[in-house]
């Protein structure tokens, strides 16, 4: 059998691909379209690493075929930034609580945040913590992360506001 | 035949005769994927063809007088937060959903995967067991209804045959002085981890008597299973800790567990008689008869 045709947006920006039946979505988008943000961890679900968005929700790209995304909004780390000089409220959280230490896990652990953000503007922090409880950092530990996670819901509600 | 994970095709039926068509001609060598979280972890080599079920229109939670139906293409998030699944006993199976895996992969795993790939440790499976779930299975033929329990074969093994796919699960309506449980022993590092021992039950009294009573347990033995004597003990009887705690007891002496990376055979069996107590305990409460 041939390839596959795939109709995808990722970022706002649309692509057609002809993929193979198992190449993974991480696959495509760090292989095929230069988006190296998104990183490979553990390749099995356990660690997040390669978390990026589909029609607002966090999905794994390494456990997700490209040919199910055919149709769909995919959001990359890449995506985050509407201007290249200005960074995401979420981008800013962590780098001022230094949410980062190797910066591997950092591209998932923000777009699980920004999924769950998306769903609920006003998080507890029991419901971060739940929601990052997919993602694994091996350096920092988790507290500077949530913290992060709650400061931008903070500035991104202030920010409807104003 | 390498020995990696190579499918050359890809197919995404309309309707299901279309998928029982293809999972016929490719036999053995063809898989069906929904959200893909098993498929995508075993990666079988010997699989040759992929036939998606996302176009199936299996994604859907409905209840009417005839009771619950999930499709099998049903996410398990959506499982986890519906509103039909909310109260009653029913929580049972948003509370298995809960505790299944990271939140990612909830968004992507489905109940059917969750079913058909017959883990021993399957949590949504107890969940249903305990609610007499039924199953629809459409194949080339007439499409047929079977108990929950009675898809699994072996470990990773369903007694589906090669032109079949779950469908729907059909959950009955449930008398309202019946409770409920789900619970979940597990290591706490990484909320993905597979229940060391995971156990459903469903209890169903008058004043403070059992009428009737379900115990699944997971993890125990080849596939998930009833703990039939231990459920013979309370059935008619008054409810007390005693027991609860007798029956409890009963169901470790029906497990049959293995030593693996997760725990002993010895360990998961004398978690058994805890988690079943805590549970019966948890269904006693949530009927609002517990007599102390």
């Amino acid at each position: 059998m041939a390839k596959i045709n795939l109709n995808i947006s990722v970022n706002g920006r649309r692509y057609q691909l002809a993929v193979e039946p198992y190449e993974t979505l991480l696959d495509v988008l760090r292989n095929r379209l230069g988006l190296t943000g998104t990183k490979m961890g553990c390749g099995s679900g356990e660690c997040g690493a390669c978390t990026v968005n589909i029609n607002g929700w966090a999905i794994l790209s390494c456990l997700t075929l490209a040919v199910q995304t055919d149709g769909k909004e995919i959001q990359t780390i890449e995506g985050l930034q509407k201007r290249p000089d200005e960074l995401h409220p979420l981008q800013e959280a962590f780098v001022k609580h230094a949410a980062v230490q190797c910066g591997y896990c950092t591209p998932g652990m923000i777009m699980a945040s920004k999924a769950i953000l998306d769903h609920n503007p006003n998080p507890s922090e029991d419901a971060v913590r739940k929601g990052l409880s997919g993602n694994l950092c091996r350096c920092t530990g988790y507290d500077r992360q949530v913290k992060a996670v709650l400061e931008a819901a903070r500035t991104i509600r202030k920010a409807q506001h104003e | 035949m390498t020995a990696f994970f190579r499918p050359s095709e890809y197919h995404r039926p309309n309707n299901l005769s279309e998928a029982a068509q293809l999972l016929s001609n490719f036999g053995k060598k063809a898989k069906l994927i929904a959200g893909g979280t098993d498929l995508l972890v075993t990666k079988p080599p010997e699989v040759e063809c992929l036939i998606d079920v996302a176009n199936l229109d299996l994604n859907y939670i409905r209840k009417d007088d005839d009771g619950i139906k999930i499709g099998a293409a049903t996410t398990v998030d959506v499982i986890e937060s519906s509103e039909i699944l909310s109260s009653g006993p029913y929580v049972v199976l948003s509370e298995a959903a809960g505790v299944m895996a990271t939140p990612a992969v909830r968004n992507m795993a489905t109940i059917g995967g969750n079913i058909c790939n017959a883990s021993p440790a399957a949590d949504l499976s107890l969940a249903l067991m305990v609610l007499d779930s039924t199953a629809k299975v459409a194949g080339q033929g007439e499409s047929r209804i079977l108990p929950i329990s009675d898809i699994f074969e072996d470990v990773n093994k369903t007694t589906l045959k090669e032109d079949e796919l779950l469908v729907e699960i059909h959950i009955p309506l449930v008398t309202r002085t019946t409770g409920a449980s789900f619970i979940k022993l597990r290591h706490h590092q990484t909320s993905v981890d597979i229940a060391i021992v995971n156990v459903a039950a469903r209890l169903t009294c008058s004043k403070d008597h059992c009428e009737d009573v379900r115990i699944a347990l997971g993890a125990v033995a080849k596939k998930p299973v009833y703990a039939k004597k231990a459920e013979k003990f309370l059935i008619g009887k008054r409810l007390d800790a005693e027991l609860i705690q007798e029956s409890a007891e009963a169901a470790a002496g029906e497990s049959k567990p293995i030593d693996d990376v997760r725990a002993s055979a010895g360990y998961r069996k004398k978690m058994v008689p805890i988690l079943v107590k805590r549970a019966l305990e948890d269904c006693v409460r949530r009927c609002g008869t517990w007599q102390k």
